[in-house]
């Protein structure tokens, strides 16, 4: 407090000891004194200064007249403008924590903007790794059917052309070429005959075109003969049949050499016909594996 | 005639002029009170109270001033000013008050509504 504004106030008290004061005074003290101790003065300092100038006024009216009108005015006109500047102090709180508000939100959202983002730009990423997965699925499938289809068809083309060699069937065990005995080899013989060479040579193209596939070539025999003899014949005669397939480009691997002698006739043994349908060589291609998805 | 007494003659006869009640000056009154009445003091229970007084101030000072009581009917106006002027500004609070909750409540309705993670990834 100024000294003025001290000289003033106890001017008035020693006045006061002498009159009465007025009802108004003692109001716009105490709204004064309210005023000053709240936020008016740090948020309205201004207005705060203008309730004290009021107050001031209000004073020097009551040193002057102490029971006049104007002084009783100047009261009532110092207590609004004290209350005046409390409610502007609160008006400038309130907008205090508006704007805070205001700004709270701007971030709040710009955040949840930037999440969002973030997220979109992760379903993106996952959409086009799926997608991306999904068509390289769908191209390897369609090259898996390709190749699939192509080697039927090679298949188709190569069991049409060994239909035309030799007695073909299909088989639980696979597709079994049949070739007669007496075409192949001469009597009690395991050597290829040279005629029989030519025809094996057909089959044996035929065969390349699946020679993945592995081969078993099977030897039998009539029931002529002991059967120590028929197995060791027809095993020899299935061997030379492998020799001649690797010789011409079939893997060595793939096939396999098998002595049955007279142990599985498809004929009566009773007759040459009969005899001569049961001594063959039987090549059978396995089955293609199942390809794996 | 002398000078003077011309003098004499031409005050007696202005006297009747300035007896006449000068017209108090309440634009600054009127004003307040009409800011007051548009912020919609008449629906905030303080400033509709304050409102009221600086009316009921203004009318007496206009009596007071129509009695030849110029005086004291210019400083009731002050009264009226002062009351219309915390009318105002009672109004402006209530607005301000009632802006801060809305803008309270958008934010906790946008941070209800949008749960985020404030590190980015979700």
């Amino acid at each position: 407090m100024t000294h003025p504004s001290f000289a003033l106030l106890l001017l008035a008290g020693l006045v006061g000891c002498a009159t009465t004061i007025p009802t108004e005074l003692l109001s716009a003290r105490r709204a004064y004194a309210e005023a000053a101790a709240g936020p008016a003065a740090t948020l309205v300092p201004a207005d705060l200064h203008r309730a004290k100038t009021a107050m001031s006024d209000a004073e020097a009216a009551f040193v002057d007249d102490p029971k006049g009108y104007h002084t009783r005015d100047l009261a009532y006109v110092a207590q609004r403008k004290a209350e005046l500047a409390q409610a502007l102090a609160a008006s400038a709180a309130e907008d205090a924590q508006t704007a805070t508000a205001n700004a709270q939100y701007q971030t709040t959202q710009d955040a949840i903007m930037l999440d969002t983002k973030a997220k979109l730009g992760a379903s993106q990423s996952d959409l086009a790794s799926s997608q991306n997965t999904v068509a390289r699925t769908q191209a390897e499938l369609t090259a898996s059917e390709s190749a699939r289809a192509a080697a039927d068809a090679q298949a188709k083309s190569a069991m049409a052309a060994l239909a035309k060699l030799a007695a073909v069937k299909e088989e639980a065990r696979g597709l079994v070429i049949t070739l007669s005995g007496s075409v192949l080899f001469a009597s009690d013989q395991a050597a290829l005959l040279p005629s029989a060479q030519t025809r094996l040579g057909s089959v044996a193209t035929a065969l390349l075109a699946t020679k993945e596939r592995p081969l078993v070539v099977e030897g039998h025999t009539d029931s002529q003969g002991s059967d120590a003899y028929n197995l060791d014949l027809s095993q020899r005669r299935a061997e030379s049949v492998r020799q001649f397939l690797i010789s011409q480009g079939y893997d060595g691997g793939k096939i396999r050499a098998v002595g049955i002698g007279e142990a599985r006739p498809v004929a009566d043994n009773a007759n040459a016909e009969g005899r001569a349908n049961n001594r063959r060589v039987e090549i059978i291609v396995s089955p293609p594996v199942a390809s794996t998805p | 005639m002398t000078f003077h007494s011309f003098l004499r003659g031409a005050l007696f006869l202005a006297a009747p002029a300035c007896a006449t009640t000068e017209a108090l000056h309440t634009e600054t009154s009127t004003a307040a009170i009409r800011s007051a009445e548009d912020l919609g003091a008449a629906t905030v229970p303080q400033a509709a109270l304050h409102l009221q007084l600086a009316q009921e101030e203004m009318k007496a000072a206009e009596a007071l001033n129509a009695k030849g009581q110029e005086e004291e009917g210019k400083s009731l106006l002050l009264r009226a000013e002062a009351d219309a002027e915390l009318a105002v500004a009672l109004s402006r609070a209530d607005a301000d008050r009632e802006a801060a909750i809305v803008a309270m409540d958008r934010v906790h309705k946008l941070e209800s509504e949008n749960p985020y993670s404030p590190g980015g990834a979700p």
